[in-house]
């Protein structure tokens, strides 16, 4: 995977993840449907942990390993906040 | 003030398409205008808020990687940095007067808002392409030219992402209003790939806080949807306007924002 897939990869995750989280939230104020703005705002605070997750494979499968960890490292961040939340 | 839907989603999109356009992601203009304009509790404002930066940054990051104006491995090596000043601004919370923090905050925006207005006419760009640009400098594509950039004062960069982590686990901002302009006059990064660098690590640093808000249940739920919805197209228009608007011109615009808000801490730190 050289730099521009990688790229083109986050860019639709990106996408996808605020495609989910945009009709989501949008479904759910029209319809004021509460499980709906869940979804949305789960799946906005999901996105850029998608996209951490994303490019530590691209990273990793360029064998750029040094990046590749600080990535791990990130997500590491990411999921010490995550099991904070789940404990409060 | 009662806040109708319309009025939060114009609150959104006003403050997601400035915040894409600088690299801010919003959060630095929208925490004021929640809770002084529009009556919203703090911690409801700051929680809004980080969902809005998560917005604005995923829609911006996904237009700046197909323009080649995200620096990966910088924002990378700054995100360490950024991330224990999170923990560090968590921890460091309690211990700190809010007036302080306010005074504090007041004067280092204060200081950049005049690096950035002295250094608008600067260019960090370089025309010669032979040039070594090391591990973590890039290429800039402008229109017809193609330019490269080093990064400067690696240290200076990584400082200035420790603080902006604290300054975003303590007020709810992503911490752009400190490394954008950090970045721009002291580091030798392009404002326009400091701004897009910054927003493509805005969104993780924002999002490792508002995990944490919502199981608080912090997040209001309508108004939130309504200032995302806001945000999102406004912040994909900001990052399609960037590159038609004058590097000069943002860096102003980016001064008087940092003008604006060191006037608001001061006044908030009498």
């Amino acid at each position: 995977m050289n730099d521009a897939d990688r790229n083109v990869a986050l860019e639709l995750t990106f996408a996808g993840g605020l495609a989910v989280s945009g009709a989501a939230l949008l479904l759910g104020l029209v319809l004021s449907q509460e499980p709906l703005l869940r979804l949305g705002v789960l799946a906005l605070i999901a996105t850029p942990a998608l996209a951490t997750v994303t490019l530590a494979l691209g990273l990793a499968a360029r064998r750029d390993w040094l990046f590749a960890a600080i990535s791990l490292w990130v997500l590491l961040v990411l999921a010490s906040s995550l099991t904070v939340a789940l404990r409060s | 003030m009662a806040s109708t839907p319309a009025l939060l989603f114009l609150t959104g999109a006003a403050t997601g398409l400035v915040g894409s356009l600088l690299g801010l992601g919003g959060g630095v203009l929208l925490v004021p205008l929640l809770t002084l304009a529009l009556g919203v509790p703090i911690r409801t404002a700051i929680a809004a808020s980080l969902m809005s930066v998560i917005a604005s940054a995923s829609a911006s990051a996904s237009v700046n990687l197909r323009r080649g104006l995200v620096n990966i491995r910088l924002g990378l090596v700054l995100e360490v940095a950024t991330s224990v000043g999170g923990l560090a601004g968590g921890l460091a919370s309690s211990l700190l007067s809010e007036r302080a923090l306010y005074a504090a905050f007041g004067v280092v925006m204060a200081v950049m808002g005049a690096a950035m207005a002295l250094r608008s006419g600067t260019r960090n760009v370089i025309s010669d392409l032979s040039v070594d640009t090391g591990r973590l400098g890039g290429r800039l594509q402008e229109g017809a030219h193609t330019f490269v950039y080093r990064v400067k004062r690696l240290p200076l960069g990584l400082f200035a992402s420790l603080v902006a982590g604290a300054v975003s686990g303590l007020l709810g901002v992503g911490g752009g209003i400190v490394k954008v302009p950090v970045l721009n006059a002291f580091c030798g990064i392009p404002i326009r790939v400091a701004a897009a660098t910054s927003t493509f690590m805005i969104g993780v640093t924002a999002a490792a806080s508002a995990i944490l808000y919502y199981a608080r249940g912090d997040v209001a739920l309508p108004l939130t949807a309504a200032i995302c919805i806001g945000s999102l197209p406004a912040s994909l228009l900001g990052a399609r306007l960037s590159d038609r608007v004058h590097a000069r011109s943002l860096k102003v615009l980016m001064a008087l924002v940092l003008a604006a808000v060191a006037l608001q801490m001061g006044v908030k730190a009498l």
